[in-house]
């Protein structure tokens, strides 16, 4: 109580909200345990916070590796209470003028750790950030200063939940306030469903202002379907298989002649392991977003570990797994639409007669769909299906459309405007509904923004992304032909529904904000760099004002407009561009000599 | 002013450089490895005997200050510290911040305070060129113009015509250093003075007994120039039982330690005791006056091959793969190579050797009579006004014409 009482006080000239908070919290989250050496140390339902040996020689270990990453002009944010050891390491290892930040997701902790132990005079300048995840999240952007996120993972398990939702919060304020221009190289695959994906990525980064880079494997789709046709299996992969990593080759070669800031992999993405191990020895940042179901195509297991970041359409158990072999960081996308390609459209009279009906499907014929839809076929309305791979689904025959042509997206985007139900039944390799219903496929983010009605089977991570009222979803099979039936009576909720979920799309499930969330999500990990660039620290602006004490380089960047990012292998461009007929100045000599360097840095293939 | 780099190290001002009118000082560039830098010593001779007067300085990598400074004729070496370059393109990648170049501004200062009247820039590499540019009033050597002007000097372009063409009889790399300083070849070359390091006690006894010791490299800077270990064996237990009284004495780095141990591990053990390894014990100095101890050294390793000539040691080079005498031959006289011919003519490059002139080389050893050797050449080293050549064993020590013509073409005419 006398340390409680102490800590208090010295607590309550800083923040006497906070201290008053702390006092009437309830405590006794952490068990206080002495260590051998003497000092308490605290377990949390049995398993130990902090070192039952040394807490203090433990804490200093940790403090010296964050040491490495914390940088001078950064905001250090600590996850993780415990009982401070770590914290006061930290600060003792730094300036007074250092800053640092805790989170506590719990005041309690922080009253354990105050009833503790006594606290010198560096608490004096920890910045308490306290409230749910969204309000710290809030409390965190008012920092100025680029933040450094160190976490002491013994106390920080305490509150994983709560960590994730602050960080994701945060990316998504920083993704609202970021300006700079990135280089992202993006590598799509060489067909399939994430092929469009891609697209629509691209699409969108260069809409945000990015250079990007789009390494389009698809022209070589042709070649690979080619070395397919062998009759033996064994010839047939090896040939598709040393074929991909040609094209993993021919990836490092345009990225070594064109170095980007961020090497963006979608799905299928012909990029392999030794590459991306490669990749990373040369410094290159690299990021995955897996739109795929991690259940069934299961080759991330190989790649985990090659990624510096992945981004998933699951949660839970899909951030385990892919931590477990050897993910990084993990971080949940969703899907979402391209607003410039799924969009209502007014339709002929031809076209709503040829693409109407009360009801359409638009997707390949997995097995789930082929044992569902004949269910929900009725003389009551008129149902018509659209897409490739329906061979042998003798029940659906005869709604089947351009004899199971596959349909090009603007093929779906008339269907979906020209029909009054549209349903939207998740794939799944089963003859039922999909046991586990997590991922919301990118369909729906696109009938939403056609602004097309949908009935959608009904998804853990649904609820998140829309609300009853922008989507209506089922969950029994048997209970989709009352919903139709309930609807195609209804024209003007189909409308409002249809109209709601149009609007959330275009207010937060674009692929514009999906791009800005993933880069700020990079760049709250990588404040000094990909962090740095989005703030807008790399532009001329920027550098000019840096410059202030190197007058002699600002000739050089004056050449550059105030909002260009100007980097070192610009200046060099520029100067070579220039240099003809001319004396070099001493200042161009050593951009030049520094970037001969850089170059054979990044000297990749 | 002095100014903060990011690390917080006091940095100094930003003024342009002056050049001192008072003295006439130079500056060699050789920013290649050792055996470049040691066959610089003709090009340094030669501009002062040209030029008594002249301060000649060196601008060497970090690494091989040491041999720098041992080498006849420098008054200062420059140390060019490509680590740190490298370590501040790394960071300026990340993120270009003004104070890098401040910072790199002020550690050229701190090793060079006034530019040079001129540089003398011997390799074709934009950094050295750049390094030139920056160092002094005037650069010349390796190309014509600006530092970003892709012309290369006439010495320069005969240098990369002759690597590309593979004629013989060439104008030695060496010499032509001399053409690229405006110098014909020194009329008088003496050989390195090593400072007399004291060499780990147990590596000191080498030559303190009689008999012919022999330096052997067991390893070479570029994996293809190789030989193999077993081959090393064999010209071991041949030289030690052929030559009463000899001792070998194996050379090489530390990645070389292990194929030094599989060596003895292979020989009889009556013939350990008389090989002495060094490999992965000596510094760059120790190695030169290690080199001094050995009467003959034989190897593939052109590097510690022209350091070994260089301080004065007889050398037997088997140059296979991609090495070729008449670009990288020993410099001076009386050294031997062996040169791989690939059966039609030594043009074609050749990988790895069938048969390997072990017992000839010993015969050279011992003053025998030296048979021909099926897949490979025989040559002696001579020097004239010319400079270095080469002639093949058995044949008169003619003084092939064209190097007097090259010289005519590219000197004389320029000068």
């Amino acid at each position: 109580m006398e340390y409680l009482n102490h800590n208090l006080e010295r607590l309550r000239r800083n923040a006497p909200e906070l201290a008053e908070a702390v006092r009437h919290s309830l405590g006794g989250v952490l068990t206080i345990v002495p260590s051998r050496e003497g000092s308490p140390s605290a377990t949390h339902k049995g398993q130990w916070v902090h070192s039952a040996y040394d807490p203090k020689k433990e804490a200093g270990s940790w403090a010296e590796q964050q040491f490495q990453q914390w940088k001078a002009d950064e905001v250090a944010v600590v996850l993780g209470v415990g009982l401070l050891y770590h914290v006061e390491a930290l600060a003792l290892s730094r300036s007074s003028d250092a800053r640092m930040v805790v989170v506590v997701p719990d005041l309690s902790l922080l009253k354990d750790a105050m009833g503790a132990r006594p606290l010198g005079p560096w608490a004096d300048r920890i910045h308490w950030v306290t409230g749910t995840p969204e309000e710290m999240a809030t409390q965190l952007t008012a920092q100025s200063s680029p933040l450094r996120f160190l976490t002491y993972g013994p106390a920080a398990r305490l509150h994983v939940d709560v960590h994730e939702r602050l960080q994701t919060s945060l990316s998504r304020m920083m993704a609202r306030k970021t300006g700079g221009q990135l280089h992202v190289a993006v590598v799509g695959p060489i067909y399939g469903g994430s092929l469009p994906i891609a697209r629509y990525v691209v699409s969108a980064l260069n809409q945000l202002g990015h250079r990007v880079s789009w390494l389009d494997h698809h022209v070589h789709q042709g070649s690979y379907e080619a070395f397919g046709s062998y009759r033996e299996e064994r010839h047939r992969l090896m040939l598709q298989s040393r074929f991909a990593d040609v094209l993993s080759l021919s990836t490092m070669a345009h990225l070594a002649e064109d170095p980007p800031d961020l090497v963006l992999a979608i799905a299928q993405a012909p990029l392999g392991l030794a590459v991306l191990q490669h990749l990373r020895k040369k410094k290159f940042l690299t990021a995955m977003w897996f739109v795929e179901n991690y259940r069934h195509l299961t080759y991330w297991q190989q790649l985990a570990a090659g990624y510096d970041y992945w981004f998933v359409i699951q949660q839970g158990g899909c951030f385990d797994a892919l931590k477990r072999a050897g993910a990084g960081h993990v971080h949940y996308l969703p899907m979402a639409a391209d607003p410039t390609v799924h969009r209502p459209l007014t339709l002929t009279a031809a076209e709503q007669q040829e693409y109407g009906a009360d009801v359409s499907f638009v997707g390949a014929g997995y097995a789930n769909r082929r044992t569902l839809l004949p269910q929900w076929l009725s003389h009551e309305w008129t149902t018509k299906l659209w897409g490739n791979e329906w061979d042998g689904a003798t029940a659906l025959s005869g709604i089947l459309q351009r004899d199971g042509a596959r349909v090009d997206t603007d093929t779906c985007m008339k269907v979906f405007s020209a029909t009054a139900v549209n349903l939207n039944l998740h794939s799944y390799s089963g003859t039922g509904m999909d046991p586990q219903p997590d991922f919301v496929n990118p369909r729906t983010f696109e009938l939403a923004a056609c602004g097309a009605f949908q009935l959608v089977d009904d998804r853990t991570l649904l609820p998140a992304l829309f609300t009853s009222d922008e989507v209506e979803s089922f969950r029994r099979t048997e209970d989709v032909p009352s919903l139709i039936r309930r609807w195609l009576t209804d024209a003007e909720g189909r409308r409002r529904h249809a109209e709601a979920s149009r609007q959330r799309v275009l207010r937060d499930h674009t692929y514009g904000h999906r791009l800005q969330e993933l880069l700020a999500t990079v760049g709250l990990s990588q404040p000094d760099r990909i962090g740095s660039i989005l703030r807008g620290d790399r532009l001329t602006v920027g550098l000019k004002e840096r410059a202030a004490s190197v007058p002699e380089l600002l000739p050089l960047l004056n050449r550059f407009p105030a909002g260009q990012r100007v980097e070192l292998k610009d200046l060099a461009a520029d100067i070579r561009a220039r240099a003809s007929g001319r004396q070099l100045a001493r200042e161009e000599l050593l951009v030049l000599m520094m970037d001969s360097y850089r170059a054979e840095t990044r000297d990749l293939v | 002013m002095a100014r903060q780099s990011p690390e917080g190290k006091r940095l100094l001002p930003w003024k342009p450089l002056r050049p001192n009118p008072m003295t006439r000082r130079t500056l060699l560039i050789q920013l290649a490895r050792l055996g470049d830098l040691v066959q610089t010593i003709p090009a340094i001779t030669a501009l002062k005997e040209a030029h008594e007067d002249w301060a000649v300085d060196l601008l060497c990598p970090a690494h091989l200050e040491n041999i720098g400074r041992v080498l006849p004729g420098i008054s200062t070496v420059v140390r060019w510290d490509g680590p740190a370059w490298k370590q501040r393109a790394l960071q300026a990648e990340k993120e270009f911040r003004p104070e890098y170049l401040v910072e790199a501004d002020t550690d050229i200062r701190a090793v060079v305070k006034e530019l040079y009247d001129c540089a003398f820039v011997l390799n074709q590499h934009p950094r050295a060129i750049l390094a030139g540019a920056l160092l002094a009033r005037d650069s010349t050597g390796a190309i014509s113009g600006g530092p970003l002007d892709q012309k290369l000097s006439p010495w320069a372009t005969y240098v990369r015509s002759v690597a590309s063409d593979k004629g013989d009889n060439r104008v030695h790399l060496a010499d032509a250093f001399c053409g690229m300083c405006g110098v014909a070849p020194p009329k008088e070359m003496m050989p390195m003075q090593v400072l007399s390091a004291p060499l780990p006690l147990d590596l000191d006894a080498i030559r303190q007994s009689g008999g012919a010791w022999l330096g052997l490299l067991v390893g070479a800077g570029d994996p293809e120039r190789v030989i193999p270990a077993s081959v090393l064996v064999y010209l071991i237990t041949a030289c030690l039982n052929r030559l009463p009284h000899s001792r070998i004495v194996l050379f090489g780095s530390r990645h070389e330690q292990e194929r030094a141990h599989w060596i003895q591990a292979e020989l009889s053990p009556s013939l350990v005791g008389r090989v002495w390894d060094t490999t992965g014990r000596l510094s760059l100095t120790e190695l030169a006056q290690a080199l001094t101890r050995c009467q003959v050294v034989i190897g593939a390793d052109t590097g510690p091959l022209h350091l070994a000539a260089a301080v004065g040691t007889k050398v037997i080079g088997w140059y296979f793969a991609r090495a070729r005498l008449h670009e990288t031959g020993p410099y001076g006289t009386h050294h031997w190579v062996w040169q791989a011919t690939g059966g039609e003519g030594y043009a074609q490059p050749v990988s790895i050797p069938h048969h390997w002139p072990i017992d000839e080389t010993i015969a050279l050893l011992s003053n025998d009579q030296v048979d021909s050797v099926p897949g490979w050449s025989l040559w002696e080293s001579h020097r004239d006004r010319w400079g270095a050549y080469y002639v093949q064993a058995g044949q008169e020590a003619i003084a092939p014409l064209q190097r007097e013509h090259v010289w005519k073409d590219l000197h004389f005419a320029v000068a």
